[in-house]
């Protein structure tokens, strides 16, 4: 009697083991197949962003360790991007940050241009944060100007979408200073050693 | 042969899950915000589905009834991320439209359902034609509620990036209220009403 009920108990134990098992062999057959074609559409996206920015790009470099893209022409820095996630009125607005070269000798900072990447914002109104109408205004602009207009500074809100717009310049302003320093910094530490 | 047709337009018609038994809401609700995403969701589930009635029908004699609900969420949700994972490789833009809701097939309600109500008590041919029935019964709901929060949310129709339709005055004045999750509810719920009181469904 008492073998059958341990029987009873150690059955399931091993068929859900083994359900288990095979699971794992499936789900890493598809990941080692699927893992470099995901690599690949990442990267692409990249580029793709990268290039949209700086039209006349050749390269660019990725620092994993401080997180930003470092973009070429013939062999020449010109610019600098990066990605910052600012909160929205419906959840995260990724937002993909260019910087001119500039900054690295002169302490103004100039912003090259921004695009969005992928955003939650209400249809209609937030929503127009895509658009070039509300982007535009980052390009070419010195980042001290980067406040809402009725702040002072030059870029204008879009109407009916203040929490919107309000997110992206402040995210924009924040981490382009912080994010300025750190390139900087890299920078003159690299350049330390060979000269 | 009877039954088994009688297997596929039960879950078309009978008890279509969205429509009749109401299940997988969800996800019904959340991506059908246009046809693209209808689709893109109704081929997942399609696949998850048959899959795993096909699975779940075969293993049926086999499963130890204590463990029966666990052993159907892990060869689902092995399902979802295989389907997950495809779709993040080769169709990067349905897969960020979709989101989250592809994961969330492990814990659609349709699924699940099937594997335990119908799969794990029929043969494996039966719970494929229910499997294709209740997909399909699925993605005809799906259609249909995106096709009007399409239209009357952006006031035109684009399929696959071609343009079928434009509604006249909707086009330059849509009502954003249909794409977002208030405008699911006011058609879903309108939609059943006109079903229901044309008798083309039956309550009960």
């Amino acid at each position: 009697m008492k073998k059958s009920n341990l029987k009873q108990e150690i059955i399931p134990v091993i068929f859900l083991t083994f359900i288990v098992c095979v699971s794992v062999i499936f789900l890493y057959a598809t990941n080692s197949v699927t893992e470099e074609y995901i690599e690949n559409t990442k990267n692409e996206a990249v580029k793709a962003m990268l290039s949209e920015q700086f039209t006349d790009m050749d390269d660019y470099s990725y620092d994993e360790k401080l997180d930003y893209y470092t973009v070429f022409l013939n062999n020449e820095i010109v610019g600098y991007a990066f990605v910052a996630v600012a909160s929205g009125y419906g959840g995260p607005i990724e937002l993909f940050v260019a910087l001119e070269s500039n900054f690295l000798q002169d302490e103004e900072i100039i912003i090259h241009g921004i695009s969005v990447v992928s955003h939650s914002e209400t249809p209609g109104l937030g929503e127009k944060i895509i658009e070039a109408s509300f982007s535009d205004q980052f390009n070419g602009i010195n980042i001290n100007d980067v406040a809402l207009s009725k702040d002072g500074g030059k870029i204008d809100a879009i109407s009916g979408a203040t929490i919107s717009s309000s997110a992206v310049v402040e995210t924009v302003f924040k981490t382009v200073k912080e994010k300025a320093d750190i390139i900087r910094e890299n920078f003159n530490l690299n350049n330390e050693g060979e000269f | 042969m009877k039954e088994i047709i009688e297997n596929l337009k039960n879950g078309i018609i009978k008890s279509n899950p969205v429509l009749i038994l109401l299940l997988g809401l969800c996800p019904t609700l959340a991506v059908s915000t246009s046809i693209d995403n209808a689709f893109g969701m109704t081929a997942a589930v399609l696949f998850v589905l048959i899959s795993s009635n096909i699975i779940v029908s075969l293993i049926r004699n086999y499963t130890p009834q204590r463990v029966r609900i666990p052993v159907f969420i892990v060869i689902i949700a092995t399902l979802v991320t295989i389907v997950d994972l495809t779709m993040q490789a080769f169709l990067p833009s349905l897969s960020k439209s979709l989101g989250i809701f592809i994961p969330l097939i492990v814990v659609n309600c349709i699924i699940l359902g099937r594997a335990e109500a119908f799969a794990s008590k029929n043969k494996v041919p039966n719970a494929i034609m229910d499997a294709l029935g209740m997909g399909i019964g699925f993605g005809i709901a799906i259609t249909i509620i995106s096709f009007f929060r399409q239209i009357l949310g952006t006031g035109n129709l684009n399929v696959f990036g071609n343009e079928i339709f434009q509604a006249p005055g909707l086009s330059e004045n849509p009502m954003p209220i249909f794409i977002l999750p208030m405008g699911a509810f006011l058609v879903i719920s309108i939609l059943l009403a006109t079903l229901r009181y044309s008798g083309v469904i039956k309550s009960g």
